[in-house]
């Protein structure tokens, strides 16, 4: 038992200087230093929240209520864990419970307006068939991971958008190894059987 | 029949399965056609993962949180500073009225400083004395009192 209570501090991740000197500044009264964290790590809780939520506006909403939370609850924040694991808690905690607007408002939500989007794990420029079928994947995996219950779809996109790991995400969202390990495979397994039907219903 | 460790696949794709499970696993899959198969579709769906875009903030995101921060810092205000403003303009209101009378009485009435400050009198319209007969004022009120006769 001791020996889990040393482990979990030796694994601790550790605080990022930039984000210590941030965090220290904006205690101190300096709301620019919390600009400076907005703009650090603004992609990742979008991207988060955008795989999460489905839709642009949506997305943005989401994004803007976590640095929100954070913003208030950073006077309270404890330096020894990680501030994007931290982010992430948050931001996985308001899209699950996140109440989709009315109908009329997402309606309007799609067009992508605003958004910019990176390919960043190609090596050279795709070509057009290479982002005609990313784009055709990409939608396909959307309206499959919607169809997730949200819990299922938080883990999932942790792990395979965000690339966290296991540890990182049981510490994210509070559950045990264990429980990552199960619903991970869980998620994987429903995905699949929703793409397979999404690409039977539209060949 | 099910394969009991196809459960195990998942963890197998993402190097989180212990040295001794893993082996095991390596030692299962070749002969195992559900594993096998369970293990392709797995890297199937990473792979789709793997090409589909990263989503950046729109433009603006950072100027628009740290807008709703300056409007959250508004309304942290605490609820007895507008009651303690208002207070404060009430009194000073009252002070300048009560001024103004101070003066008004010193200046119609040169020496009522130091008679006994009647101030139910200060307040009433009987201030304005009728105009002496004599005057400007008192020649007026004829003309119209007579012109009202007719």
């Amino acid at each position: 038992m001791l020996l889990r209570g040393w482990s979990f501090l030796l694994l601790c991740p550790v605080q990022n200087s930039d984000d210590l000197d941030r965090i220290n500044r904006f205690k101190n009264g300096d709301t620019a230093a919390f600009g400076e964290l907005v703009l650090a790590y603004q992609d990742k809780i979008y991207n988060l929240c955008r795989y999460m939520l489905g839709n642009v506006h949506d997305a943005e909403d989401a994004a803007q209520d976590v640095f929100l939370k954070a913003y208030q609850a950073l006077p309270r924040f404890q330096p020894d864990a990680s501030l994007y694991t931290w982010l992430y808690r948050i931001a996985a905690n308001t899209c699950i419970d996140y109440r989709k607007k009315p109908i009329f408002a997402s309606l309007f939500g799609d067009s992508g307006e605003g958004e910019r989007l990176v390919h960043d794990r190609a090596s050279d420029a795709p070509s057009p068939e290479q982002l005609y079928r990313s784009k055709q994947i990409g939608r396909e995996l959307q309206i499959s991971l919607g169809k997730l219950s949200p819990k299922l779809r938080a883990i999932i996109v942790l792990k395979e958008i965000e690339e966290l790991s296991y540890e990182e995400i049981a510490d994210t969202l509070a559950i045990s190894m264990g429980t990552v390990k199960s619903r991970i495979a869980r998620a994987r397994e429903e995905l699949q059987k929703l793409m397979q039907k999404f690409r039977e219903q539209n060949p | 029949m099910n394969c009991p460790k196809t459960k195990l696949i998942s963890a197998y794709l993402d190097e989180e399965l212990p040295s001794g499970d893993r082996a095991a696993l390596e030692t299962h899959l070749p002969g195992c056609a559900q594993c096998g198969a369970a293990l392709m579709d797995m890297r199937a769906l990473r792979a789709a993962f793997a090409s589909t875009a990263r989503h950046q903030a729109p433009y603006g995101f950072s100027t628009r949180v740290m807008a709703r921060t300056v409007e959250l810092e508004k309304k942290k205000a605490p609820w007895f500073v507008p009651f303690f403003v208002r207070s404060a303009e009430a009194a000073v209101l009252l002070m300048v009225i009560f001024v103004g009378i101070m003066a008004g009485r010193f200046m119609t009435n040169g020496s009522s400083m130091t008679q006994p400050v009647n101030l139910a009198s200060s307040l009433s319209l009987d201030l304005f004395d009728a105009a002496p007969p004599g005057s400007l004022g008192g020649v007026y009120l004829a003309m119209t009192e007579a012109s009202n006769e007719k």
